[in-house]
């Protein structure tokens, strides 16, 4: 078996944003087909744009791959070239081995028919032939934990339901190589982690997997390498930690650039802004960056134009998958009296040792009445960002202050 | 474990396939497929009854229903096409089969990359094997139908000669000419929707200029060649003949006119293995 199972090289695709046009490059390109003539795949016709352009990268057997970018940045669009769902128009692709997609569960389902006869019709469009299916099917059905509803009609099903079920048939396809386009977002807790443990099951025996997610704590678990796409193009490509901290700076950049503008962005019937929102790190010097652990001490001053009086304070921090603390001062919360605020009131809060995974958090203020139901100025989480880093592998949303001890008897 | 095999995507790889190398890979895609269409076909053909209360039954209602139309002109003089050699509804009942057997395999065919529309973006099939989906389908309800046709032929003292043995081979020809024109059409529509709809108003057309429902001797001499250039003349009425009088008249047309079809047949799928990866993108 050759050690690489794919190999892409020089891969472009365009597509057409406007539908008549697309028809009729179609109708066009079939024309020369028919007649012998070469397609025109050049350049870029009347609103034709380069979905995807110049992609190289290659994957070994066993090894995992990573595939993050913002939302519409080809993603998608490469895993169906890879998938084979259409052609390139410029390049090449070379698969080593049996192709199997967790791209889209449940492909083919027919409502009227039940569970069991939609496992055989999924599981056989996904390319395991009669025999395959006899031998796997009582472990697909364990796995969807469907329970005795696996003979009602698919119809009957909740979303979530129908997701656990043809991701099982997905999974134990047993493919040599693995596709897996933001599918494991869904789904409860616990069927996640059975998600995950089959998908080591699959890793150890080998299949390679390209894993597409916009969780960065996800990626850098189960990738070794990873690839960052932005607008068709490969803009990093390297080991995981390195991809992600370029993902990181990039989008950083831009919001350290914009979150001076967000002064604006807010909501407050008084007329209130903020002046400043400043990060220190406990040797007292200003920093976005902290590593995971490191207390964070933020402090800003707002700005109003008159003096309040039983006023609450408030500080929270959200990463991308809306993982939120949140401090206040209010009575009943922190419990701290805030007696009057003004505009030269220095407000300071003093995070001690947070573990938090590593990535980028949104940071947001506002300011309350002390009992939390009239609202002076609430920002809505656009004030601006810090950056959590990490020497550790944290992989979980955070962690506590802890040692170990191991004893031998 | 299975067999490692190396796929090679690349931008016109179809088209560059030679002819002979492209029918080959087409023959392995239907035949290597069986579970794949029998289990597409378990859910279209069988599911579309499950819901109904008459279910199964409206396989043997439809074409009684349709012959009756045609025997009451009969009876009310509307039609009087002349001296057929056998009851005139005897007569219309098995070409009107044939001719609908002819229309349903253009059917199928042309439903071949809409039958899989569903999944046909994300999951990577062969598509040209839908079609040997697509034809036991419409096989499967014609079945019933001719045992039908037979049976009402059999109440007109019609009986079907020794030559309906090689019925099978005999709608060969049929099946590649439908095929033919299906094919181009499933291709065509996803760029030219309205395409589907003009050649469904031909097909009916084509019943009028083709001696289904009346003998193929007719008076006005320019209905007299258009029928003689009619391929489907030979093809429906050969069909016919072969059953109700034991011999196929005009054989050396009906064979010329089958080596045509089959020759489309290869065009057209050949059309249809390199251009149906264009017109996918287009599906999505």
């Amino acid at each position: 078996m050759s050690e690489i199972a794919i190999k892409v090289e020089n891969l472009s695709k365009k597509f057409c944003t406007s539908l008549r046009r697309s028809l009729i490059y179609g109708t066009t390109d079939m024309l020369n087909d028919m007649l012998g003539m070469k397609r025109q795949t050049e350049g870029l016709r009347k609103r034709e744009f380069w979905a995807l352009q110049d992609i190289n990268f290659e994957l070994k057997r066993g090894e995992t791959l990573g595939l993050i970018g913002q939302n519409g940045c080809g993603k998608t669009t490469l895993l169906r070239l890879l998938n084979g769902i259409f052609p390139p128009d410029k390049g090449k692709i070379t698969i080593n081995g049996r192709m199997g997609a967790l791209i889209a569960v449940g492909a083919g389902f027919h409502p009227h028919m039940s569970g069991r006869e939609n496992i055989y019709l999924n599981g056989t469009i996904l390319g395991m032939t009669r025999s395959e299916l006899n031998s796997k099917l009582d472990a697909i059905i364990n796995f969807a934990e469907i329970g005795e509803f696996i003979d009602s009609p698919v119809s009957t099903y909740s979303s979530g339901m129908t997701v656990r079920l043809g991701f099982a048939i997905a999974i134990h396809c047993e493919p040599d190589i693995l596709l897996i386009d933001e599918i494991l977002a869904v789904g409860d807790g616990r069927f996640q982690q059975k998600c995950f443990s089959k998908l080591a099951e699959l890793l150890k025996s080998g299949t390679s997997v390209i894993f597409v997610s916009h969780s960065m704590p996800q990626v850098q678990m189960i990738c070794k390498d990873a690839i960052y796409m932005d607008h068709g193009k490969m803009l990093a490509y390297g080991k995981v930690e390195d991809t992600i901290g370029f993902y990181y700076n990039k989008c950083a950049v831009n919001v350290f650039e914009s979150s001076e503008n967000t002064k604006d962005n807010f909501i407050s019937s008084y007329n209130i802004s903020y002046q400043y929102l400043k990060f220190f790190n406990t040797k007292g010097q200003e920093t976005r960056t902290f590593e995971s652990g490191e207390d964070i001490i933020a402090e800003w001053k707002f700005n109003m134009p008159a003096e309040l009086k039983n006023v609450s304070v408030y500080f929270g921090m959200a990463n991308d998958v809306f993982t939120h603390s949140g401090y206040s001062t209010a009575k009943g919360y922190d419990n701290i009296v805030v007696e009057r605020i003004n505009s030269d009131t220095v407000c300071r809060i003093h995070l001690k040792k947070p573990f938090l995974s590593p990535g980028e958090y949104i940071v947001s203020i506002a300011l309350w009445d002390d009992k939390m139901q009239d609202c002076y100025y609430n920002d809505y989480e656009s004030t601006g960002k810090i950056k959590i880093t990490s020497k550790n592998k944290i992989h979980t949303r955070f962690q506590y202050d802890h040692t170990w001890e191991l004893t031998n008897a | 474990m299975h067999t490692v095999k190396t796929l090679v995507y690349e931008p016109d790889i179809r088209r560059k396939m030679g002819l002979i190398k492209s029918l080959i890979v087409m023959y392995d895609n239907m035949t290597g497929n069986w579970e794949l269409n029998y289990q597409l076909f378990k859910r279209d053909f069988l599911q579309q009854y499950k819901k109904s209360l008459i279910g199964m039954g409206w396989l043997f209602i439809t074409p009684i229903l349709g012959i009756i139309s045609w025997v009451f002109m009969n009876a009310t003089g509307i039609l009087s096409p002349g001296d057929v050699g056998i009851p005139y509804p005897a007569y219309v009942l098995i070409s009107t089969t044939i001719f609908a057997l002819f229309q349903s395999f253009y059917t199928g065919a042309s439903g071949t990359l809409s039958a899989g529309s569903g999944f046909i973006s994300q999951v990577n099939y062969p598509h040209d094997a839908l079609l040997v989906k697509q034809t036991l389908q419409q096989l499967a309800s014609f079945i019933i139908n001719f045992i039908i046709t037979l049976i009402v032929l059999s109440f007109f003292k019609v009986y079907p000669t020794w030559m309906i043995v090689f019925f099978p081979l005999l709608i060969i020809p049929l099946f590649l000419l439908g095929s033919a024109i299906g094919l181009v059409s499933s291709i065509l529509t996803v760029v030219m929707p309205d395409l589907h709809r003009i050649i469904g108003v031909l097909m009916g057309l084509l019943l009028y200029i083709t001696p289904v429902i009346y003998s193929s001797k007719i008076s006005n001499p320019t209905l007299q060649r258009v029928i003689e250039w009619n391929p489907l003349t030979y093809l429906v009425g050969g069909v016919r003949d072969a059953i109700i009088y034991g011999r196929i008249e005009h054989l050396d047309r009906f064979l010329i006119v089958s080596a045509i079809s089959l020759i489309l047949f290869c065009m057209a799928w050949r059309f249809f293995y390199v251009s149906e990866q264009k017109v996918i993108e287009k599906m999505i």
